[in-house]
């Protein structure tokens, strides 16, 4: 709580960037505040679980041949061959905002950048990687800016390019050094911001920890982290293109009207879509090009209007032939589950509060998973429903949508909404359905690839799980059932949905990737830990509260560039 | 000097979903009520030490369980690894109490060659005026099963600290009589620092670097 505190200090009244996407909105931060200064004392008498519910379990349904399926051997040696293209071959990179391919050629850039910024703050040391982040341009902007021609075909001579701008910073900052010792140290203060992160971050970690339980009993002292479910959700929403952002930057607006001239082509080219969905889409072009890129609306424009109302009357079809049997015998269990979940769905934004919101959750739910006998609603798919009502509820709503009243939208609209949901989660659940299934295969399946691709890109990190006896299930569960939701703010989920949508097998494959990418982000602190609950307790509470569209950006470069190291040679890495 | 710690067990909490296990364990190991609480899914890991006599404290690893049944095949890997229980039912929801039998089944099948010592535990006992289980019933089941019986609050902070420091405490009494003992493999109990004894001195200087009070 304090070391929450202390990071919103941290945050605040800091010289302004020239937007800041990570912000927390106000009213977040403002929330945020509240229950912090009330210790969490929400108002007592209807607390979640004190409500009287009555919740049966679902009757155990095994199914032989799913079960044989997960029994069936491990295929991880098989996951990695994904593309039927020969180990080390090219493969095209999504235009000239990809990420570079190795982080140490960001890292040089960045220092380039933070070179200037450091002048520019004058006497003020940086005092988080944070505070740098938002002094600078993010991943993409880098690769823009600095060459035109960043592309696929130039990024070999990008070494050499940043070799040479490196060794003239090394020396300008040497003269400086010599010059100016005030200043060079901000600068060197940059430089070291990627181990900043690192370190700012464990002690909020520590402290709060501490603080927190030395408050009451020393014998409290090994506790666990109490924030995980409620922090993050308190800024989980707010997008970053959302209220009280700066104006549009030239560059902005060119991929704005790309975007539109795509999406209002005759045939939307879906290809090239992705490709420029792959580092975030505007969020005033985001519903549209989510739907295109899910595979639910066609991509031919004439078609679209036919479609769209076709497979809205289909699913309230479903609901009308269906919903009705939500309370009996052989649906109620599944329906009661559904129903005492969603109300602790983002328990603490606003918007999910309504009960107008609820309903269609729980519809939505339901549908689906009677829809889908073989896996049925499983926690964490409520979730799932969250970022897709959020977009599609944006393209009516300008202001804070997480502090939106659904009752102001005409039904028609909140039709609509709904609808789109379900067909548009329908999808990405297509992708991902045995994750869900009896036994949950395909979650046992992608942490076993995890670990074992961890143990190829960061031997120590792996080692030192086994030496304290952390197994990936632990805590890489929840990262593969949620999609790593819970470790997330929600506009950081959107974000990385965009170039999860375009990706193919975004969120069945990709998001390992992004898994382990994740994981290293934090080895530092993990290494930092000396036992398993430590370890545990880091794991579970990743501190990411603060986390915006750059550091999602950096984490897919990251996870991007294991990718393209490890999808087509399996076994080249293996030690 | 506070973390020196005897022994350190490992529990596990279950029952049926929302009967508030997340809660109990959270008015435990932090102390407060946490006014939301998103559903537990797989396994989460909480800690704490309790001091069961003065000077003689034991280290509690916890494992907090989804109650929903799709998360079975990957909570009951945790059965194995653990010396006792606290089984959960919500005093308001009958159907919680009836399926006390079913857990107990299922973690029977998945815990052995070990055992786990259990509590049975009616939760939301501030919710009075709702309530579907007589402590009387509850108690006879227990019985049954030769567990002890408790109703605890995690909202009104009643009888949580009771609960796990009787668990503990039952625990403890079966290691100090060998009845259950340190095996390799088994994580349920594991010995920290005593006082003259050479092999665990390592744990000392662990438990005092993570010393922050």
């Amino acid at each position: 709580m304090a070391a929450a505190r202390r990071r919103e200090a941290e945050w605040g009244g800091r010289p302004q960037p020239r937007w800041r996407p990570q912000e927390v909105g106000a009213g977040d931060r403002r929330r945020r505040r509240q229950l912090e200064s009330s210790g969490l004392a929400w108002p007592s008498g209807g607390g979640v679980l004190g409500a009287p519910l009555r919740l049966p379990l679902p009757r155990p349904r095994l199914q032989p041949a799913l079960q044989a399926r997960a029994m069936a051997g491990d295929n991880s040696k098989q996951f990695w061959k994904r593309s039927a293209k020969l180990p080390g071959s090219i493969q095209p990179v999504y235009g000239a905002q990809h990420p570079p391919l190795d982080p140490r050629l960001t890292k040089n850039f960045i220092k380039e950048r933070s070179k200037v910024n450091a002048v520019s703050l004058k006497n003020k040391k940086a005092s988080s990687f944070h505070e740098f982040a938002r002094n600078t341009s993010d991943a993409w902007d880098i690769g823009d800016d600095e060459d035109e021609d960043f592309s696929t075909s130039s990024f070999q001579t990008l070494n050499s390019k940043v070799a040479l701008a490196t060794a003239a910073q090394v020396l300008e900052n040497h003269s400086k050094l010599r010059m100016k010792p005030e200043r060079s140290q901000s600068t060197a203060a940059d430089i070291t911001a990627n181990f900043k992160v690192i370190k700012s971050s464990s002690d909020a970690q520590l402290s709060r920890n501490s603080g927190d339980t030395c408050l009451r009993n020393p014998l409290h002292k090994q506790q666990s982290l109490p924030l995980r479910p409620i922090i993050p959700l308190v800024a989980r929403i707010s997008d970053q293109n959302a209220s009280g952002a700066p104006p549009m930057t030239v560059r902005e607006k060119t991929r704005l009207e790309k975007f539109r001239q795509l999406l209002s082509s005759h045939n939307t080219d879906l290809d090239e879509l992705r490709k420029c969905s792959w580092p975030g889409v505007p969020r005033e072009v985001r519903p549209v090009t989510w739907r295109l890129l899910s595979g639910y609306l066609p991509a031919n424009t004439e078609r679209r209007k036919m479609t769209l109302q076709r497979k809205r009357e289909e699913y309230f079809g479903f609901i009308e032939q269906y919903y009705d049997s939500r309370n009996e015998e052989h649906h109620q269990d599944t329906y009661r589950q559904i129903h005492i979940d969603i109300p602790r769905t983002n328990p603490l934004i606003p918007l999910f509060q309504q009960p107008l919101v609820q309903e269609i959750f729980e519809r939505i739910l339901f549908i689906w998973a009677i829809r889908h006998p073989a896996s049925g609603y499983v926690q964490g798919i409520n979730d799932l429903v969250t970022p897709f009502f959020v977009v599609f509820l944006s393209e009516y709503v300008e202001e804070d949508v997480e502090n939106f009243d659904v009752t102001n939208l005409s039904q028609d609209m909140l039709r609509s909404i709904e609808a789109d949901s379900f067909w548009c989660m329908s999808k990405l659940l297509d992708g991902i359905q045995d994750n869900y299934t009896f036994a949950q295969p395909g979650i046992q399946k992608k942490v076993q690839a995890l670990e074992e691709l961890v143990s190829r890109i960061d031997e120590q990190v792996h080692n030192h799980f086994r030496r304290y006896e952390v197994e990936y299930l632990q805590f890489a569960f929840r990262w593969m059932n949620n999609l790593l939701m819970r470790e997330l703010p929600l506009r950081c989920t959107i974000r990385l949905w965009d170039t999860y949508q375009s990706e193919p097998e975004g969120f069945s494959h990709f998001h390992l990737y992004v898994c382990a990418a994740f994981l290293i982000k934090w080895r530092k602190e993990i290494l930092d830990e000396e036992d398993f609950q430590g370890l545990l307790m880091l794991l579970q509470n990743l501190p990411t509260i603060h986390w915006g569209n750059e550091e999602i950006g950096l984490l897919l470069a990251e996870a991007y560039r294991l990718k393209y190291m490890f999808a087509d040679a399996p076994n080249h890495y293996r030690r | 000097m506070e973390a020196i710690w005897l022994y350190q067990f490992r529990l596990i909490v279950i029952g049926d979903s929302t009967v508030g296990k997340s809660c109990l364990i959270r008015r435990f190991t932090e102390g407060r009520f946490p006014q939301v609480s998103d559903p537990t899914v797989g396994v989460d890991f909480f800690s704490r030490l309790v001091e069961i006599e003065p000077g003689k404290r034991i280290k509690l690893q916890i494992w907090d369980t989804a109650g929903q049944e799709r998360f079975r095949s990957i909570t009951r890997a945790y059965y194995r690894n653990s010396v006792g229980g606290l089984l959960l039912f919500d005093i308001t929801n009958r159907r919680s109490f009836q399926n006390v039998h079913e857990w107990l089944e299922e973690t029977k099948v998945h815990v052995q060659p070990y055992q786990i010592v259990f509590v049975l535990v009616g939760h939301k006992c501030d919710l009075d005026t709702q309530r579907q289980v007589t402590r009387h019933e509850a108690e006879k089941v227990a019985a049954g099963y030769g567990m002890k019986y408790i109703e605890t609050s995690a909202r009104d902070a009643i009888n949580v600290e009771k609960a796990f420091t009787d668990l503990t405490r039952e625990i403890y009494e079966l290691v100090k009589r060998g009845e259950i003992t340190i095996q390799e493999g088994w994580e349920g109990v594991k010995s920290g620092f005593v006082p003259n004894v050479v092999h665990s001195s390592e744990e000392v200087v662990k438990s005092d670097r993570r010393c922050l009070c």
